[in-house]
């Protein structure tokens, strides 16, 4: 019911042991050689070469290749060479469990074709944003994923409404953040109105009722909620190759004039109309 | 019955597992800790067969925990669980860091007794 990578299905499913995965990471350690082992491999570089960009790339945000193209240790061609080499030579995790003898290659496209089913719900769909949103993709994939999130785990019929930029964001009844790091600084908010903070509960406790329940349980499902959501754009994140990194939730307090979209940072507001008069919002407040 | 420690500094998440528990018959809660400091005091108080640990809490987090837990005690299994899980190199590391398996959250009950069962 997540966004799983192939290998963590397959232990999950009890399909190979832990023992069996770990070897066969333990293989494509050896095996997949990151960009300077093989430019290094290819004859383009030396260890001195590596060494120089690793130090420079201390202080600016910047891939290694692109930065032994930019200080003219490889060529643009080299450079192409190089992450073609690493892509025609990259060994997946089925094969290496297939190596390591967890399951046969006729195994492993069925398990393969389980796994594809099983990771179906997530895939993205086409979210628009305003122009001008650094790294888009990102924040489309984490509105999408937010959305079949309220679908699978609260159950809850809604409509995407438009995507605005906004200065201020609207209070509301409850609102819990996550701050993500990485790739991109962000923060990600969800807030709703009292009574979808019920509904969020009912869903999270798995109860049918949660009128007893005290204030600071019916405020962690909406965190825990914020919490499982953002746990699985990071994981939808690295399988795109991007870095998102979560931290412990919060709920946040501004007062009724609002929250402030802080300087430098772009705030998306993606209302989620669930009618009744009831409100919900997906906040995203982009560091620019 | 074999016995099981709780750790995750989400109260509804603590519920939620403390149910599958000790609704199983199988196993027995002894308690929940809210981070992974606590979580070291309570399997040496405690004695747990099993603990069920989130990776992302405030304080010490479940990674560092289970470092500590896999040198301080060779017999407790650590089953992660976490929203983290299928992000390939933290899943990775709790396997190397001596994690049994790793719950994803969401989860549902079925899946985790499972775990339970086959550690």
């Amino acid at each position: 019911m997540a966004v799983k990578f192939f290998g963590q299905f397959l232990v999950e499913k009890g399909i190979v042991s832990r023992e069996a995965l770990l070897r066969a990471i333990e293989l494509q350690e050896q095996k997949n050689l990151k960009f300077g082992e093989m430019a290094l491999a290819m004859g383009y570089v030396t260890p001195n070469d590596i060494e120089r960009a690793h130090h420079a790339q201390l202080s600016r945000d910047i891939k290694l290749g692109d930065l032994l193209v930019e200080i003219g240790i490889l060529t643009l061609t080299q450079l192409n060479e190089v992450i073609t080499r690493q892509k025609n030579n990259h060994l997946y995790i089925g094969e290496a469990l297939v190596l390591v003898g967890a399951f046969s290659n006729e195994q492993l496209q069925q398990h393969l074709n389980e796994f594809k089913a099983d990771q179906a719900p997530y895939i993205s769909e086409r979210v628009e944003l305003p122009a001008g949103i650094p790294n888009p993709e990102v924040w489309e994939m984490a509105a999408d994923l937010t959305y079949k999130m309220i679908t699978r785990i609260l159950g809850l019929p809604f409509r995407a409404g438009k995507c605005q930029a906004v200065t201020t964001v609207d209070t509301n009844f409850v609102m819990a953040a996550m701050d993500l790091s990485g790739d991109q600084d962000a923060r990600f908010i969800i807030s709703v109105s009292q009574g979808l903070q019920k509904s969020v509960a009912k869903a999270i406790l798995r109860e049918t009722s949660v009128d007893n329940e005290p204030q600071e349980v019916l405020e962690d499902t909406v965190m825990e909620f914020v919490n499982v959501v953002c746990g699985n754009i990071a994981a939808k994140a690295s399988q795109a190759g991007r870095i998102v990194n979560i931290n412990p939730p919060i709920t946040i307090r501004p007062d009724a004039g609002g929250l402030a979209v802080p300087a430098g940072h772009t705030g998306l507001c993606f209302p989620i109309l669930v009618g009744d008069g009831e409100t919900m919002q997906l906040v995203l407040l982009i560091k620019n | 019955m074999k016995k099981v420690l709780v750790v995750d500094d989400s109260l509804s998440v603590a519920r939620q597992l403390e149910k599958i528990i000790s609704e199983s018959g199988e196993f027995t809660c002894v308690g929940h800790a809210k981070n992974g400091a606590e979580a070291i005091k309570m399997n040496h108080a405690e004695d747990p067969d099993i603990i069920c640990m989130d990776m992302n809490m405030p304080g010490m987090d479940g990674l560092t925990a289970l470092r500590s837990l896999s040198m301080l005690d060779k017999e407790v299994k650590v089953v992660m669980v976490t929203s983290l899980g299928g992000v390939g190199d933290k899943f990775t590391e709790a396997l190397k860091l001596g994690a049994k398996n790793v719950i994803s959250k969401p989860f549902e009950a079925d899946d985790v007794l499972k775990i339970l069962r086959d550690l």
